[in-house]
This record gives structure tokens, sequence and C-alpha cells, in this order.
């Protein structure tokens, strides 16, 4: 039982993670219907750019780290919604794929050039030690990930639901020709959607790489096909169903870890994936038409 | 003779190498309700979308207010102008509660106090949309749907509402107050332009009509006139009787 409730919280911490860049997919697809493949490496170039904030100003703690990976990776995401996405929105699917999926293997290879092939430490922002909830033991760094990671998926909820631009975003998302008729303007809510989600990703990014105490120029391979698997399990047409797939598929690895052995654990999404998609196609909570 | 609202001049409209609207003109002069009657693939929905800027047309104008080029303006833009969109088959966004609709309906208005008062006369106009103003749109019954894209497109106090076949896929008696409620409209001093198959119906409401059959206009004047005309009597009333 104990490692049951033990795999269960370990779960729900990688799970979170998956959870925030699964929802920067998801946002992409609904809103722009672009399947954003340079969204993960959008997520590890923040992840670097906090490891530069917290290597040069370490005064500065995780909150700096968190605060330049955002806006960095939020810079990255708007040149490439310029520069990429919107040139070849409104024609087929297969060209912004293309597109952003050349994006993708520019900044894996061009940080690679940069920080070299392989993991780099990343600094120490928090301090090492362990917390007992009840029966469970996790790391003060797992705590502060989740809570971040949890507070992101709760401020996307409430954008997209309590405010006037999210509203319009969820529009959008739904009838983009009706959300312009009534006087949306549909590029720039289109530019915000990818600017948040990939701030969204570069916070997370920063809390994933102090979790694991490093970096790395192909941590989005990975982690951007196992999001993308939780966008097409979930459907995209509830954000909130994004987050519980992703919090699920966590748990599930987490399990299968414990349980049978870490080497399936990154199969395990995929065997979800295909189950799902078995029986049904659109996702567990339904998805829009393209 | 005052400037029309809206002017429609030699609009042609393809889709690929299709064409779908071949040379259409048409105005609608402030506080005018008048009627494109067509059948399926006349074309009548396609002048709508060419009117708010959702499908480009090969050639022609379409002009607002005397001078405003509507083919230079992207949508949100055209909407902003006081036109306002009642689309075919509703097109509700049926995730969204009936409440978000209608505040979706006045993203233009700058003042939101204002929006929320409009909203609360919708809501005394239309007593079931305001029982179910929490209720997602996509779960109301055809006719309160309808009522729904009516009162959204009323939010922004357009100067003219473009209605889509209204009466389309609703219950007869519905359809009658769908009818009712345009012509309640128009007398609110908003001009209408309405594309329709029901003919009968929407002469009835109409002071103006026009006749569209495979992309061309090919009668247009005074809707009574029009509804006595022995060849609109035999394509669109069921004959003679």
């Amino acid at each position: 039982m104990e490692l049951f409730l033990q795999q269960i919280a370990n779960g729900l911490v990688i799970g979170s993670t998956y959870a925030v860049v699964a929802l920067g997919f998801a946002l992409a697809f609904t809103v722009l219907r672009v399947i954003n493949f340079a969204h993960p490496d959008i997520f590890m170039v923040g992840m670097f750019a906090g490891l530069v904030a917290g290597v040069q100003f370490p005064e500065g703690g995780l909150l700096l780290a968190i605060v330049v990976g955002a806006v960095v990776a939020g810079v990255v995401g708007f040149l490439i919604e310029r520069a990429v996405i919107r040139p070849l929105r409104g024609r087929d699917v297969l060209s912004t794929l293309i597109g952003t999926l050349g994006v993708a293997i520019m900044l894996q290879n061009g940080m690679a050039i940069i920080a070299g092939p392989d993991p780099v430490a990343y600094p120490l922002l928090l301090p090492r030690k362990m917390i007992d909830i009840g029966p469970v033991a996790l790391t003060f760094k797992q705590i502060v990930n989740f809570g971040i990671c949890v507070l992101l998926l709760a401020f996307v909820s409430f954008y997209v639901r309590g405010t006037r631009i999210g509203r319009a975003t969820r529009a959008i998302a739904e009838r983009p020709d009706v959300a312009a008729a009534f006087g949306i303007n549909v590029g720039l809510i289109c530019t915000v959607t990818i600017v948040i989600a990939s701030m969204m990703g570069g916070v997370a990014a920063v809390s994933v790489g102090t979790l694991y105490g490093s970096a790395w120029a192909f941590v989005g391979l990975l982690y951007g096909l196992k999001a993308f698997t939780c966008m097409l399990v979930a459907g995209n047409r509830y954000f909130e169903g994004v987050m519980v797939v992703g919090l699920a598929i966590g748990v599930i690895e987490a399990l299968v870890t414990g349980y049978i052995s870490s080497s399936l654990k990154d199969a395990v999404a995929f065997f979800v994936l295909i189950g799902v998609l078995y029986f049904r196609p659109n996702g567990l909570f339904g998805s829009y038409s393209t | 003779m005052t400037t029309p609202l809206l002017k429609i001049e030699d609009l042609e409209v393809s889709y690929g190498k299709v064409p779908a609207v071949n040379g259409v003109s048409l105005e609608i002069f402030p506080g005018d309700l008048r009627v494109v009657l067509g059948a399926n693939g006349a074309g009548k929905s396609t002048i709508i979308k060419a009117i708010m800027g959702l499908q480009k047309p090969r050639g022609g104008s379409i002009r607002f207010d005397g001078d405003t080029d509507l083919l230079r303006l992207k949508p949100h833009k055209i909407h902003a102008l006081g036109i306002a969109w009642v689309p075919e088959a509703r097109q509700l966004w049926n995730t969204l509660t009936v409440i978000d609709n209608l505040r979706l309906g006045g993203w233009c208005v700058p003042d939101a106090a204002v929006v929320e008062r409009r909203i609360q006369e919708m809501f005394e106009r239309f007593p079931r949309l305001g029982e179910r103003r929490d209720q997602v749109s996509g779960l109301l019954s055809g006719g309160e749907q309808q009522m729904v894209a009516i009162a959204r497109a009323l939010i922004s106090a357009p100067r003219l509402i473009l209605m889509d076949e209204p009466s389309l896929g609703l219950a007869p008696l519905v359809v009658r107050d769908v009818f009712t409620l345009t012509r309640e409209i128009n007398a609110m001093g908003i001009a209408v332009l309405m594309v329709e198959q029901n003919a009968r119906q929407a002469l009835k409401v109409a002071n103006w009509a026009y006749l569209l059959e495979v992309g061309h206009i090919v009668e247009s004047g005074p809707a009574a006139e029009i509804a006595g005309k022995e060849s609109v009597r035999e394509v669109f009333l069921g004959g003679s009787a």
C-alpha cells in the first residue's frame, strides 16, 4: 500500500509536467488548428534560459530563473508564430506541421551546438530535503514542481473560462469564422495563445530542470511525444480533459515503474494511446473537427 | 433619394472553378427588410459570406453606408461597422453557455455594462433564454438556439442584420415566431437582409424581394408584387392555389 501511494504521488508530480506541455499543444491546436511541433523545443529553450539565469545570478533563485525561462520561451514562441506559423496557416495541416518540425530540429541542434549534445547540470535552485506527507515521502523539489504545474493548470482553466479574452479563445477554437464575424481579431488571439502556451512551457521547463537537475538539448523529443499523446488521448475539446490525461499518464507510468519495470515506463503512454483511440477515435472527451 | 446602407454590384464568387454567384447586384436601404429567395445551391449563403468578408469574391463590389469598401476589410472590421450575422443553422458556440454566446455577441461594444444591460433586455424578451443562461448552448432545442443566434446578433446594436435561412430545420410554429421576430427587429429600425427558401413566410414580412437562380438575380421588386407573379408561385409557393 505504501509503494502504491508513493508511486501515485511520484506519478502526479511527473504527470503535472506532462499536463502543462500537453496543454501548450492543445491550446495551439484548438485555437490555430496547428500542430506546433516546435512547442516541446520552446520548452527546452526555456529550460536552458532558466539554467543560464540560475548560473549567472544565483541570488535570484528559482523565481528569477522561472521569469527568465518564461520570457525567453514567450519570445521564441512569438517569433515562431510570426515567422513560420502565420504565413503557413490556412494551407493544409501538413504545411504547418512540417514547418514547425523544421523549427524544432533547428532549435534542438542549435542548442546542441551551443550547450553540447549531452545533458548539462542544472544549478541547485532549491534545497535538498525530503518531506513526509503521511505515508508518502517526496523531495522538496517534487513538491515545488507539482505546485508550480498545478498553478499553471489552474491559470489556464481560469483564463479560458473566466476571462473575456479566454472566452474569445474558446469561440475561435470552436468556430473561427463566426468568431471573426463577431468582431474578434483572430490573428491577434492566435499570437496571444502561442505566447501564453510558450511562457507556460518555459515556467514548467525551469521547474522540470530543477527537479531532474539537468537540462538537455533533446529533452523536447520524449516530452513532446508524450504531451502530444496526452492531447490525442484526451481529445482537444476540453482543456481540462488534457490536464486529467496528463496527470493520469504520469500516474500510470509511475505504477508501471513501481510494480513492473522502469524500462516499460516510456511505452505506457503509447499503449494508452492505442487502446483509447481504438475505442474512441476522437479521444476520451471528444475533439473539434478540423 | 437616400443612399443605400449596403450596395452590392456585379458580385462574382466562385469556389475553385465552380461559380456560385454570377454578377449579382442588390441594395438595401435603412429600414428595409429585404429577402433573397432561392433554392439550395442558388448562391444565397455565398452572398452573405461575401458581405461578412468570409468568402473572397472574384469580382464586383460591396459598399456599406455609401463609401466603405467591404472587400478591403477583414471580417472583424466589417462587424465593427454595424453588420451582424445570424448564420445558417445557427452556428452557436455549442460548448459555451448561453450567456457567454451573448457576451461574445457584444465583443465590439466597448462598455461592458452596456453589454450586460442588453443581455438582460434579451432575457426579458426571451424568458426561456434567461432560464437557460448558464446552460451550454449545444443542449438547447433548435428553436431556442435560433433565439440565441438572433439575440447574439442584436447585442452589438447593429445597423444591418444578415439572416441566413433562419427558418431552416425548425418546427412550423417556431418558424412563424422567427418571422414575427424578424419583423419586430426591423420595426426597431434595424435593416434586415434575409436569404430564405421559405418564400411564403418570407414574402409576408419582407418589403422587397429578389429571386436568385443559379447565381443570378432573375426577378426583383416589392414583396407583394413578387408574391403575385405566376412564375414565383409555381416555383416557390407550390402552384397557383
